[in-house]
């Protein structure tokens, strides 16, 4: 094609790029509203009644602390003090334990070395209640063990209590605690125990340099492990609730859910869980505060395993084993087990083998209907998160508007760090606000306000999950793509989209998982009649049907490890071979 | 294909506070190879990728094939501007292979599959990558796959070709022979090229004219010769290559050149800049401007040699005078250390500007300044461009 009618058309073009441009920006204008909207209002308004709450006419005060103070006395303030302690316990657990394996993995011989990582990235899928709920139907009374004839050891009273609390939400921590720290190992070549060797230090000096460089990992391993666990809600409605344990999650779901509904002390909650979360990050950055650790570098060697020896290679596979079959095994077979024991739970009647629970759950639609309105849920989330995440990635990533960058930055981690019950609480007060009623946002107790308060609940992690990715796709090959002839959208299609294409599968299908089996949203935000899987499972197993709820987690897992078996699937079918090649491993 | 004339007039380019681009005029001839040259921060890869039409400028006007792609008005995106590009970081497509790589700038030419298949394979020939036109970047070497990218940028037959720093990632020996490509390949298909480095040595071989740019001024555009012999100001002078700085005082500043008393020696050189007698100044002193003689008279200035280094075609030395430190300066036989020479400096290749209390006193304000500090025994080491 000839350079000068190309050139003719240019003041058609110019019309063209001034309407490109106001299209660019009312797409941020709406990107924006849909993250103040989704992110921003509900959360704020939630927040602010804890303070005010005649302003939004919860009570007589404009401005009080009431509703703090309300924490301190003997109905509330056992569960902030239990919340603290259970954060701190299963932060410092997962951390030791977490640290261990990551050792091990990264730095000895030990053998199965995949599958203990392995079991790590399945833990870090599983549901928090899920784990808690495996261990219950062994336990319980009437439970697996009970029907199997296997005494419980005592078992049965440290689990239902702080200990089990704590000990379920450190295996849950256990994946952050094993990243976190498994990252530093890796980035730690031998040249630090060399040059500690080489310069009169023993093996005993070496290893504590090579501790000492762990240190930032160690301590983001904690605050992560704490705050995840302050905010879990699975276990405080599950196994802490059952045990008569009370957590803050679990008083503030209490709080919204229970009548008379009490806002104020629900956001005063919501403060305290803020400040704790709040508190881990200060005081890992305080103790990290003016030490530098840059020790990733291209120069790092190859680090050299320990060999553990005759005696002690089994011993450290054993120990490994013990562990995963504790976290992962228990509550596979707990649930497993359960599903497939008749008249679990009740004492009348006799326990045996069925799959007469599968066939119900499949027949009835009052069983599967939950999980079909789930993957539907879960589709419609993770195709709209990743769509918003991608267009955030791109904000965060990208040269220009400082400002809205910056915000939006500090806005995603804040919102990574809140807990989804304060999130959850926060979409059902703003929209039973008469404001929104007058507006004529009509939302409450509809899918749509469910759907909304998924998507606001996952965008902030996915959205970091995918700066990392659409960071490393260089500038200049989009600018290529223009360059030699292709539009803007062609540019990305062609040079960007498949560079980013496997990453965006594996943030829609962590999403689609994390929304088919979420629990405290769905609890509180779903409509009536309608409720999603984890609601389900919960209602079946309060109602004492232990073999359906726990069919219903089967199947429910089954369909999401089905479905992600079917996009990989398509994508080993159907994805050109070059974009297949990326990110693979030789 | 015959190349497109690029003008621009008046260019301007700001990121927040930092005026990257200032008052850009540029005319460059139809098949001409302009390289522009200029430190880090100087402005070079914005006003190339302005060129290019990934950035677009804020002021002034840009003419491609006397078309205007920019002004206040107009942007003519990149892909309208008829243009291959060869970018510093390659930017090769990892998921493409060769082939598909180098075959996508035909996209626009809208080609029978023959025809673009035929002409790829033509152009992986012309870079000696023939061979490997289906394996993946990721498959290939550093050097190799820059050739890959100057197989995509010459391909459609555009009539400009963009060159962003194309061999700095690079090591001396492939440097050299892929520039010797460049200059052989660029010339063959007749386009217009820009190229942007910041060596001055990669500049002198390929350009037909230099535009050498500071703080995103364009302060001198000429051809390598001139803009070696004849530097607008003491930033092109050394920036272009320096043995080291000599301070001195003007005797004469009459004539073709100025007579200087340079630590007791009468020098000759040409002014850059206003000189009276009596002024303080500063001698810039090229590599080749200095002859070393073992056997010198009053007209010679001494010099002591601190250092020799052994360079295939002969030994560079770095002496010291009493007025300061040279470097790089040639000679067909080894000086041993300590050994006291005598220092002639041809005129021609010395270049004297004027000096204030302050610093450098310069017809252009935005050179950079220099303390003036006499008898430095800490002078930088010159830029020996390799003439």
């Amino acid at each position: 094609m000839g350079f000068a009618p190309m050139l003719a058309r240019a003041g058609w073009r110019s019309a063209a790029r001034t309407r490109a441009s106001s299209f660019r920006g009312g797409t941020w204008i709406l990107f924006w509203v849909a993250v103040f909207g989704l992110l921003v209002l509900p959360i704020a308004l939630f927040l602010l009644v804890a303070f005010s709450p005649a302003l939004f006419e919860q009570g007589p005060s404009w401005l009080t602390l009431e509703a703090f103070k309300s924490l301190l006395t003997p109905t509330f303030l056992p569960s902030v003090m239990d919340t603290l302690a259970v954060g701190v316990g299963a932060g410092a657990l997962a951390t030791v334990v977490g640290g261990a394996v990551a050792w091990a993995v990264q730095r000895t011989d030990v053998p199965l070395r995949p599958l203990w990582s392995g079991a790590m990235f399945t833990l870090l899928l599983a549901p928090s209640y899920l784990v808690a709920l495996g261990w219950e139907r062994l336990l319980e009374p009437n439970g697996v063990l009970d029907v199997l004839g296997v005494p419980d050891a005592g078992l049965r009273s440290i689990i239902y209590g702080p200990i089990g609390v704590t000990g379920v939400l450190a295996v849950k921590g256990l994946p952050f605690a094993y990243l976190a720290v498994s990252g530093a190992l890796r980035g730690l070549g031998d040249e630090f125990t060399a040059a500690a060797r080489v310069h009169g230090g023993g093996p005993w000096t070496a290893t504590r340099i090579t501790g000492a460089l762990l240190a930032p990992a160690v301590w983001s391993s904690f605050a992560i492990v704490f705050a995840e666990s302050i905010s879990d809600f699975g276990v405080a409605a599950t196994l802490a609730n059952d045990a008569k344990f009370p957590v803050a999650t679990y008083t503030l779901y209490n709080a919204v859910q229970a009548f008379p509904v009490d806002f104020p002390v629900a956001a005063a909650v919501g403060w305290v869980l803020l400040a704790m979360a709040g508190l881990a990050v200060f005081a890992q950055n305080r103790a990290l505060k003016g030490r530098s650790y840059r020790v990733l570098g291209g120069r790092s060697r190859r680090v050299r395993r320990v060999e553990l020896g005759r005696w002690r290679r089994p011993a450290v596979a054993s120990l490994l084993a013990l562990l995963v079959i504790a976290s992962l095994g228990v509550p596979v077979f707990g649930a497993l087990s359960a599903s497939v024991i008749s008249g679990l739970g009740s004492l009348i009647g006799s326990h045996g083998f069925t799959l007469d629970n599968y066939s119900r759950v499949i027949a009835s639609p009052q069983l599967h209907g939950p999980l079909l309105f789930s993957v539907g849920m879960g589709a419609a989330t993770a195709t709209a998160v990743v769509t918003l995440g991608l267009v955030a990635a791109r904000l965060l990533t990208g040269s220009a508007g400082n400002f809205s960058r910056r915000l939006l930055d500090l806005l995603l981690l804040t919102a990574v760090a809140l807990p989804g019950i304060v999130f959850a609480a926060g979409y059902i007060f703003t929209y039973n606000l008469p404001l929104t009623d007058a507006l004529g946002l009509h939302l409450y107790g509809t899918p749509t306000l469910l759907l909304l308060a998924y998507i606001a609940t996952a965008l902030p992690s996915t959205t970091r999950l995918l700066v990392g990715t659409v960071g490393q796709v260089q500038h200049s090959l989009p600018q290529a793509a223009r360059v030699h002839g292709q539009g803007p959208l062609g540019a990305w299609i062609s040079s960007e989209l498949p560079l980013i294409a496997r990453p965006l599968i594996s943030a829609w299908l962590l999403t689609f998982g994390g929304t088919l089996l979420e629990l405290p949203v769905s609890e509180l935000l779903y409509p009536p009649g309608q409720p999603p899987v984890a609601v389900g499972i919960t209602k079946a197993l309060s109602n004492y049907d232990f073999g359906g709820g726990t069919a219903m987690e089967v199947l429910a897992i089954l369909l999401a490890l089905a479905v992600t078996g079917l996009l990989w699937g398509l994508w080993a079918l159907f994805a050109p071979a070059g974009w297949r090649r990326l990110g693979a491993t030789s | 294909m015959s190349g497109h004339p690029i003008v621009a007039t008046g260019l301007g380019k700001r990121y927040g506070k930092v005026e990257a681009l200032s008052g850009i005029d540029l005319d460059v001839a139809a098949g001409e190879f302009l390289v522009l040259l200029g430190p880090s921060g100087s402005g070079k890869s914005t006003l190339l990728r302005a060129i290019a039409g990934v950035e677009r400028p804020d002021s002034g006007r840009l003419q491609l094939a006397g078309a205007t792609v920019d002004d206040e008005r107009t942007h003519v995106p990149s892909e309208r501007r008829d243009l291959g590009m060869v970018f510093q970081d390659y930017a090769l497509w990892p998921h493409l292979t060769v082939e598909k790589n180098v075959a996508f700038a035909l996209r626009r030419r809208r080609l029978t599959g023959a025809e673009a298949s035929g002409r790829t394979r033509e152009a992986l020939e012309t870079v000696g990558l023939a061979e490997l036109a289906h394996r993946y970047p990721s498959d290939l070497s550093g050097g190799q796959q820059q050739r890959v990218a100057l197989a995509r940028a010459i391909v459609s037959r555009p009539g400009l070709l963009l060159f962003d720093e194309p061999l700095s990632n690079l090591d001396a020996d492939l440097r050299e022979r892929l520039r010797v490509e460049i200059a052989a390949v660029t010339r063959l298909c007749g386009a217009t090229a820009v190229y942007i480095t910041h060596d001055q040595s990669e500049a002198f071989a390929l350009a037909d004219r230099i535009g050498v740019l500071e703080k995103g001024r364009l302060v001198q555009l000429d051809r390598p010769e001139e803009v070696y012999r004849q530097p607008a100001s003491p930033f092109v002078a050394r920036f272009t290559g320096t043995a080291g700085e000599l301070p001195g005082r003007v005797l004469d500043p009459g004539g073709h050149h100025v007579v200087l008393d340079v630590a007791g020696a009468r020098l000759r050189a040409r002014a850059l800049g206003m000189l009276r007698a009596g002024d303080a100044a500063t001698v810039l002193v090229r590599p080749d401007a200095a002859t070393l003689t073992p056997v010198f008279d009053r007209a010679d200035m001494p010099a002591v040699v601190t250092d020799v280094a052994y360079r295939g075609r002969g030994y560079e030395h770095a002496v010291r005078t009493e007025a300061g430190i040279l470097t790089g300066l040639h000679a067909s036989t080894r000086f041993e250390r300590g050994t006291t020479l005598g220092l002639r400096l041809s005129p021609d290749g010395c270049h004297a500007h004027p000096v204030t209390e302050r610093g450098i006193k310069s017809d252009d304000m935005n050179v950079t300044t220099v303390s003036f500090e006499p008898r430095s025994e800490a002078l930088p080491q010159g830029r020996r461009p390799a003439l």
